[in-house]
């Protein structure tokens, strides 16, 4: 008899608990409000950066004096220089630019140029001798409709990718988005080819993988990678695209590796033909369109992590 | 005693209600920077949606329309100031001012490009701020391919005038991206090896 009292206090308790969770998950899941400040060590980072700029600097600083002293070669320090650059100073009107405040001044190394040029005439050719056709044939057969619907299918099938990414991260606001976006849109949105959740809740994709969990917990971007077909990237963003891989569904469901290259292919050339245009508009507004490639990339980087 | 309590909370409670309201509020007001841009926006999309204008016989008067609109809104020499940098206040009077309207002509042509492909994407003006005489306009665009686009405006005041200096797209700074590129030039090779460059890209499309 006590025990059975017990056992419903018990029970009424863990249906308060319940209830009390679901309400608060459910709450929180649609007013994903609250504060994630602890979770973006934004703050932290810049100062480590600044710091970590600083020593370099002074590093480079030293070797370059000494390089000047021992010998005068005629090779440019060009990483010396640039990194003790003062970003902007007139005599004149000496102005406080707001942007120029936060040093963040590139620390993007390029050891290995020669091979990432040659890379980089290897994509551009392969750009405008295969992708580009290939994708203006496609895009003249499939209206674009379809051609976002495919992209909208692809990204919502590489959710998991996102979800450990800002898991990882602790962005529980993203986090939320991530699962409500799936859910709706393998349902509501047929499979993911319609984006319902951005149209109905303005829940936009969030974008994260492996190389920004990196960057998270401080890891620099290491050096400047321009790899064959996947262009721009760096050391820290290649690891984490490889690991991404393992976290991509299709490779669990698609394992024979012709059909898997196929799709992956398809995926390609579609999101491909939604983009032509834009390397062209790179490659037209720059002087040297590999360090406007490489710089763009580091920039558009730098973006996303501190998101 | 408890009713007077009652009233304070009923008082406070509307207060809240109110100071809400208006921290609701306040975002919706547009400041001058902003104001600048869309202007500027809104008179190239109605030179580029203007039926009278369209064809390619109609080229080059709406090039030069748009180029009229672009010239007020943006500040080539602060833009040419920030690119050059520490390479600046090495050259000449003679050699700035070339300088600025060869880099102004390529930032131009690079526009027009782009605006000449508009097939009616929608601009939506999403933030701003102002920190004394400098100020950020943050605007989304919205492609037809659903894809949105965060453009982010600096703006500096000149004379009363709200005057770009640099646009970033999707956090790639323009400025910034030029300034690596003119860097890395210059020490390379040479400053004048540069202008080569410039005015062979210049003349490539002219």
């Amino acid at each position: 008899m006590v025990n059975l009292v017990e056992g419903k206090q018990f029970m009424g308790l863990c249906n308060r608990l319940w209830f009390v969770l679901v309400f608060g998950l459910v709450f929180g899941g649609i007013h994903c409000q609250w504060d994630t400040a602890w979770a973006s060590s934004f703050e932290f980072r810049q100062d480590a950066a600044s710091l970590e700029i600083d020593v370099v600097g002074q590093e480079l600083i030293q070797t370059a004096r000494l390089d000047q002293a021992s010998a005068k070669t005629g090779v440019p320090e060009e990483k010396a220089v640039s990194k003790n650059e003062k970003p902007f100073e007139d005599p004149e009107d000496s102005e406080d630019w707001p942007e120029d405040r936060s040093p963040e001044e590139s620390l993007f190394p390029d050891p290995l140029e020669p091979m990432n040029r040659a890379f980089f005439a290897f994509n551009d050719a392969a750009y405008f001798w295969f992708f580009k056709p290939v994708g203006e044939g496609y895009s003249v057969v499939m209206p674009e409709v379809l051609r976002v619907a495919i992209r909208n299918f692809f990204t919502n099938l590489s959710m998991p990718i996102r979800l450990v990414s800002s898991l990882l991260q602790g962005k529980i606001e993203s986090v939320g988005m991530i699962l409500v976006r799936f859910v709706v849109n393998s349902s509501a949105g047929f499979l993911g080819f319609e984006d319902v959740a951005k149209q109905a809740l303005d829940y936009p994709v969030q974008d994260e993988d492996l190389g920004q969990v990196f960057a998270f917990y401080g890891i620099g971007p290491g050096f400047y990678l321009n790899l064959p077909f996947l262009g721009a990237s760096s050391l820290r963003d290649t690891v984490g695209w490889v690991g991404g891989l393992y976290l991509n569904p299709l490779d669990y469901f698609v394992e024979d590796w012709l059909p898997n290259l196929s799709i992956r292919a398809f995926d390609m050339t579609n999101k491909a033909s939604l983009r032509i245009g834009e390397y062209e508009a790179l490659k037209d507004a720059s002087l040297d369109p590999y360090v406007a490639m490489r710089d763009a990339y580091f920039q558009y980087r730098l973006n996303q992590i501190e998101k | 005693m408890i009713e007077k309590y009652r009233i304070r909370y009923c008082l406070r409670l509307s207060l809240g209600g109110f100071l809400l309201m208006v921290m609701l509020a306040v975002p919706c007001f547009a400041g001058a920077p902003t104001d600048g841009v869309k202007k500027t926006t809104d008179r190239i999309l109605a030179i580029v949606s203007d039926p009278a204008l369209k064809g390619p016989e109609n080229k080059g008067k709406r090039g030069q329309l748009i180029r009229q609109a672009v010239d007020e809104r943006f500040n080539w020499e602060a833009m040419t100031k920030r690119s050059l940098a520490r390479h600046w206040q090495k050259r000449t009077d003679a050699e700035k001012k070339e300088f600025i309207a060869l880099f102004g002509k390529l930032l131009e042509r690079t526009y027009l490009d782009k605006v000449g492909s508009y097939s009616g994407e929608k601009v939506i003006y999403v933030d701003e701020t102002i920190d004394g005489k400098y100020g950020t306009v943050t605007a989304k665009i919205l492609t037809h391919s659903q894809t949105e686009v965060l453009v982010c405006y600096r703006l500096k005041e000149v004379g009363g005038d709200w005057q770009v200096y640099d646009i970033s797209v999707e956090g790639v700074s323009l400025v910034n991206n030029y300034r690596k590129q003119f860097n890395s030039i210059i020490l390379r090779s040479s400053y004048d090896d540069l202008v080569q460059k410039l005015r062979a890209k210049v003349a490539e499309k002219d």
